[in-house]
């Protein structure tokens, strides 16, 4: 089953009076619990790429199907729903709301829907990826790898179909790396979620189920991994 | 080698927190332009005045005709040609009409020819006052004609001479604003003078010499001269300028008040400019990280931030410059009357040199924080997100004193009394630290309240936020509006003080020496009944047994108890006054005679209920016991009285004569003035109509002044909060987006922003109101001497007023990414 | 008055100072109470209670063996139309003689003279009834008022002093009005030395006063 689809994207940002292309015609969808990685080199418009599938940028042309639903032209108001339970973002630079602690920044999406059992799940997946100590603390108490733990649980907690994931170890050393990540596989193993991560890292890519690879742009590349 | 192109940048890239910070200078230079070409106009005009209002510009006067050697003096100056002089004579006399058979009290007046040598007198027929005033002729005031039936050409007899009424007096220019004239003025030419044969031994007569000199004449030392000549304690000299007079003490009043205001705004101005550059250098945060990151040096930085600041600052300051040359000039029309009409039109250059040079101190002072702060902004913030923490070092503290010791030393300098101006200072610093504890300690408060809905709880964090400055900002708006609250509070207070001074029915005719018997027959001459107040000279002879040292009480300098006390008796509160100490004027538990004393007397000698005052009441002795203390409102032109003793007591016995003040068309007075005069010869009674119309004339154009004025500190306000809120813009869209990007809908993030601004809002203004009425309170009664009133719906319509614009600013700073794709936000956070 | 009768006068006041004094001694009680009504120039504005001529009249006359008390009524700024409203509450210190000096501040606002003779005549009309042995003070305008005037307000006193017999002081302020040195810098009030001028002047007249009053005690 389908849950995401790309149909022709094209992004084209105006500077000055020059037209910069970013993405051209880009095409693919993704089925429902599929690990899909977009890889290319700096530039390639990966990043691009993403903020047009979650819906945080309209397209210049083309469109974006997620569960069946055309979210390219819809208000703000109205993508509000979708990116509140539909999805999850987990960003290179965190962005955890720098005026809430730890706990409150994972119950946030949660109260946002007005989920009673917030501060319990919250409280769960804390524990799940070893923060208990930490949910006090506010995010500049926090070092990188804890931040990206806590954005992790906060993209999780409405248990989203599909999660995405902007270079979510690009701020991180090597160790904690490799424990995000971890922590993101099973996460989303466990329940089932769609995953779509834009990474430049090969052996990200090599554990996803499917790599689809940018250039200037462009789908140059789709390599689909074995499970 | 200064880059050029990088201060244009940041110059053109630099939007509203730099329309802000220009807008401040431009500002604080007006403000202090424009108070100070004011002041040094109506500084200038005052003194014109003062020397009308004498006539001359130095002054002998004595009650006994003027001794050789100071008119030796007097005319070896002028044969010198160092001064003109004019005698002038006043005295009182009965002059009759024609017939005889009408007989009044009148002022007279004879004077030189030269007289006078300022202002002009001006009669009714418009004609010129000397070449009417020839031998045998006499000008006189209106009421004179009125209240002896007689008209122009009429004789008059004056002593023994007969003259012929030739006009009438309109305005005298040293006719002093007093209220104790007892009769109408009577011009005689000085060649009549022996004619009268009035001025012979055993006369009474006041002799003046006026001498008027050239532009540029040490007064003062031409004053002490004759001074040394004169016979101390007969013979006084006085030169214009030290003759005192009320105006002039009203006008200082106003100057100075003038001055607090121009104050004020340049504080408020400097508060704008602090926050503003802090803003706009905060915002360039990443900016200069790269350039340190590039390898610019910490001096490249501030160097060409000084020269952006600068160039800003000079764009504010000639704004300012130009902005107050145009209001000293559009003045005239602006205050029209209150200046008068013929002063020369001088733009005060000392003026505007006086706030470029104030004004770009300010400017530097305020600036000098921001600035230095960006020595602390490392190249790593390129990368990190946060901003750099605020230590406050050395240059901190040194910044903090020099701002100190510059408005020290302005507000000394502006108020021109140093005592007054340090209590300004410490109750300007104590606002401060009291606005930034009040502000902490209900921010502590609300950190710990428990909410459970949402958006509150997120408005409330949002508050709290790493490297917010809502304590800041709550200090700084609540400080800016607790200023700006109270010029609003004491400029509405005076105004109705002086409203309630001089209302449209104050009375302008007063009777004294009303006997007990004839108020009935005053009232139906009047045709009216108005409150009669009954007045029994008395002296305190004793408090608690311990006799008033005379001698003692005399050396101070102001009211004392040695004096004669006006006593009355009645069992009601007036209008103006209220209880301080008891509740009722008089107690039950009091065996004998009470009284009831007003705080005024309590200011000169403690006094307790209870306390024993003895008094010597016409001849006998008294003794009432203290019943209660009263206070009154002190700005009210009504009669009041110290000692007011229960209606029904021995007082009632007492010798005493009655006092009342009524108003009366202006067209009657004379009329009325007579009818009373014929029945009851021994009451007096004295108009004030002129000078209360032209005091209440003046005392409403300075109202339109002050609020003038105020409008300065006004705009000046709500750049701080324009600037405030722009402030934390950078942190709020960053939220906003956040919330957005987690699936919070616009409705969401305007309610947890307009919440928060509301309790930014609320703190700022509870705490303005709470500090103003205070400070209000405290400058109308104490520094004014004016009943306080709280204006409880124009505070609360003021505060409601602030917090709106405050939620509306704010809004309006994060309205923009409500509709927009979160992305735009995210990208300048992660790319660039 | 002649210089002869004065002297006459004086000496038998003298004689009965003198046989009074030892009376005196054996009988303190009650001193003769003297009640100086007045305005400003009775009161003495600007000098010490003690200064003021009520005072030294006082000293003056306890020193010549009268058993007197002068007490000082007098009001700066009273009109003869205010004297005469406290006429009666004056009674209240029960004086056996008083001096009355009234309408100089009449003659200062003009008022017509009928008027305080009518004033004056009334306080005199009240004191006899009790009793009361009056010295009338004589009062001279200043000059500037103009000579109708000043001649109209002292014929006032004149016809009262003939119409009521009271004991009467031609102008109170003989010899002193008019002179800097006995005058305060204003002119019209006198100083302390004025003022001992002035008890000087009143202290024969209160004594014949005071041979008035013994004369009534001694008949009643």
């Amino acid at each position: 089953m389908t849950v995401l689809e790309a149909q022709n994207l094209t992004k084209t940002y105006a500077i000055g009076d020059r037209q910069i292309p970013v993405l051209g015609d880009v095409s693919f969808s993704v089925s429902a619990g599929e690990f899909l990685v977009v890889a290319g080199a700096s530039g390639s418009g990966k990043t691009t790429l993403l903020t047009l599938l979650s819906g945080l940028d309209r397209p210049t042309a083309g469109s974006v199907w997620i569960e069946g639903t055309d979210i390219t032209h819809l208000s703000e108001d109205e993508l509000a729903p979708f990116r509140n339970e539909t999805m999850g973002f987990v960003f290179q630079s965190f962005h955890l709301v720098p005026s809430l602690n730890a706990l409150e920044n994972v119950m946030f999406p949660a109260e946002l829907r007005k989920d009673p059992d917030a501060p319990k799940k919250a409280a769960s997946l804390m524990e799940r990826v070893g923060l208990s100590d930490r949910r006090d603390n506010f995010p500049h108490q926090l070092s990188g790898g804890e931040k990206q733990r806590v954005a992790l649980c906060r993209a999780l907690i409405n248990d989203p179909r599909i999660i995405f994931a902007d270079e979510p170890t690009g701020n991180l050393d090597s160790e904690n790396s490799a424990a995000i990540l971890k922590l993101m596989l099973d996460l989303r193993e466990e329940r089932g979620a769609t995953l779509v991560m834009v990474t430049h890292s090969p052996e990200i890519a090599a554990t996803a189920d499917r790599t689809i690879t940018l250039t200037d742009g462009r789908i140059t590349g789709e390599q689909r991994h074995a499970a | 080698m200064p880059h050029s192109r990088f201060i244009f940048r940041q110059l053109t890239r630099s939007g509203n927190q730099a329309a802000v910070f220009v807008l401040c200078v431009t500002l604080s230079i007006v403000t202090l332009v424009a108070v100070n070409g004011f002041g040094d106009s109506i500084s200038r005009s005052l003194l014109r005045d003062a020397r009308t209002l004498h006539s001359g510009d130095i002054i002998l006067h004595a009650h006994t005709p003027l001794s050789r050697p100071l008119l030796d003096a007097a005319a070896d100056l002028e044969r010198s040609g160092k001064a003109q002089t004019v005698r002038i004579y006043e005295f009182y006399s009965v002059v009759r009409s024609g017939m005889g058979d009408d007989s009044l009290l009148a002022d007279i007046k004879i004077a030189g020819p030269a007289y006078p040598f300022y202002g002009r007198v001006t009669l009714a027929s418009g004609r010129d006052f000397q070449s009417v005033l020839t031998p045998g002729a006499a000008v006189v005031e209106r009421p004179l004609l009125d209240r002896m039936g007689l008209s122009v050409g009429d004789p008059l007899k004056v002593g023994e001479a007969t003259l012929t009424i030739r006009d009438v007096v309109v305005h005298e220019p040293d006719r002093p604003v007093s209220f104790l004239s007892f009769g109408p003025r009577v011009f005689v030419a000085m060649s009549d003078l022996d004619k009268l044969d009035l001025l012979k031994r055993g006369s009474r007569v006041r002799h003046y010499l006026l001498l008027k000199t050239p532009e540029g004449t040490d007064l003062e030392r031409m004053a002490d001269r004759l001074r040394s000549v004169a016979v101390p304690g007969q013979e006084r000299v006085e030169t214009y300028r030290t003759a005192r007079s009320r105006i002039k003490g009203f006008f200082d009043n106003f100057l100075f008040f003038l001055a607090l205001i121009g104050i004020f705004t340049l504080l408020l101005s400097g508060i704008g400019i602090q926050s503003a550059l802090t803003a706009l250098l905060k915002e360039k945060e990443r900016t200069i990280a790269a350039v340190k990151a590039m390898g610019g040096t910490g001096r490249f930085v501030i160097g060409h931030y000084i020269a952006v600041v600068g160039i800003l600052g000079a764009i504010g300051t000639v704004l300012g410059l130009v902005l107050g040359f145009a209001l000293q000039w559009a003045m005239p029309t602006l205050f029209g009357g209150l200046l008068p009409d013929d002063l020369p039109l001088t733009l005060s250059f000392r003026a505007m040199l006086e706030g470029l040079v104030l004004g770009v101190m300010a400017v530097a002072l305020f600036a000098f924080l921001p600035l230095h702060r960006l020595r602390e902004i490392k190249p790593g913030a390129v990368f990190r997100k946060e901003s750099a923490g605020r230590r406050r070092g050395l240059p901190f503290y040194l910044a903090a004193a020099a701002l100190f010791l510059f408005f020290t030393a302005m507000v000394l300098w502006q108020l021109e009394d140093p005592r007054i101006g340090i209590w300004f200072v410490l109750g300007i610093s104590g606002l401060i630290l009291l606005t930034a504890l009040a502000a902490a300690a209900i921010l502590a408060g609300l950190r710990r309240l428990p909410l459970r809905a949402l958006a509150p709880r997120q408005a409330l964090r949002g508050l709290f936020r790493p490297g917010n400055a809502t304590r800041a900002t709550i200090v700084t708006l609540g400080a800016a509006l607790a200023v700006l609250f109270s010029i609003f509070l004491v400029e509405k207070n005076l105004d109705a003080a002086f409203v309630r001074s001089y209302p449209a029915d104050a009375p302008n005719l007063f009777f004294i020496d009303i006997q007990p018997d004839q108020t009935a027959g005053v009232s139906e001459l009047l045709g009216t009944a108005p409150r009669y107040y009954p007045v029994i000279r008395s002296r305190l002879l004793s408090v608690n047994d311990e006799k008033i040292d005379r001698e003692r009480e005399r050396k101070r300098r102001r009211d004392n108890l040695a004096r004669t006390f006006n006593l009355t008796y009645r069992d009601y509160l007036l209008d103006d006054e209220s209880m301080l100490e008891g509740n009722s004027l008089f107690r039950d538990d009091i065996d004998g005679l009470q009284v009831s004393v007003l705080d005024t007397v309590v200011d000169m000698r403690p006094m307790a209920i209870g306390d024993r005052l003895e008094f010597n009441i016409q001849g006998v002795p008294v003794t009432a016991a203290v019943s209660s203390i009263r206070t009154r409102t002190k700005e009210s032109i009504k009669p009041f009285f110290y000692f007011v003793f229960p209606e029904d007591s021995l007082l009632k016995h007492a010798p005493q004569s009655i006092f009342t003040a009524v108003r009366v068309p202006k067209d009657k007075i004379g009329e009325t003035q007579n009818r009373i005069a014929d029945r009851f010869p021994n009451i007096t009674a004295i108009d004030v109509t002129q000078a209360i119309a032209d005091f209440a004339d003046i005392v409403h154009r300075l109202s339109v002044v002050v609020r003038f004025f105020t409008l300065f500190s006004l705009l000046a306000g709500v750049l701080i909060i324009v600037s405030s809120v722009l402030a934390t813009r950078f942190a709020r869209t960053q939220e906003a987006v956040y919330f957005k990007v987690l699936g919070a809908k616009s409705r969401f993030v305007l309610t947890v922003f307009t919440l928060e601004n509301l309790i930014i809002g609320l703190i700022s203004a509870a705490l303005a109101l709470a500090i103003s009425q205070t400070g209000a309170w405290i400058i109308s009664v104490r520094v004014l001497d004016i009943a306080y009133r709280p204006y409880p719906g124009a505070s609360l319509l003021m505060g409601a007023a602030t917090v709106l614009l405050v939620v509306a600013v704010g809004l309006s700073a994060s309205l923009s990414i409500l509709k927009q794709r979160p992305v735009i936000f995210l990208r300048e956070q992660t790319e660039e | 008055m002649t210089f002869r009768s004065r002297t006459v006068l004086f000496i038998t006041l003298a004689v009965l100072a003198v046989s009074a004094a030892p009376a005196l001694s054996t009988d303190p009680d009650p001193p003769i109470t003297i009640v100086a009504m007045g305005d400003s120039l009775t009161e003495g504005l600007g000098v010490p209670e003690e200064r003021a001529y009520p005072a030294v009249l006082e000293q003056n006359l306890q020193k010549a063996g009268y058993p007197v008390k002068v007490i000082n009524a007098g009001i700066s700024g009273e009109t003869s139309a205010g004297a005469l409203s406290r006429a009666e509450w004056i009674l209240r210190l029960k004086p056996d003689i008083l001096i009355l000096e009234t309408g100089a501040n009449d003659g200062f606002r003009g008022v017509e003279p009928e008027a305080v003779k009518k004033n004056i005549a009334a306080i005199i009309r009240i004191l006899r009834k009790r009793d009361v042995v009056v010295v009338l003070a004589g009062m001279k305008m200043v000059k500037n008022l103009g000579e109708d005037y000043i001649q109209a307000f002292e014929d006032v006193y004149q016809t009262l002093a003939a119409d009521f017999d009271v004991i009467f002081i031609p102008f109170i302020l003989e010899g002193v009005a008019g002179d800097p040195a006995l005058n305060r810098d204003d002119g019209i009030h006198p100083n302390a030395d004025g003022y001992r001028k002035v008890a000087a002047h009143v202290q024969p007249y209160v004594e014949k006063a005071i041979g008035r009053w013994r004369g009534r005690e001694a008949d009643g």
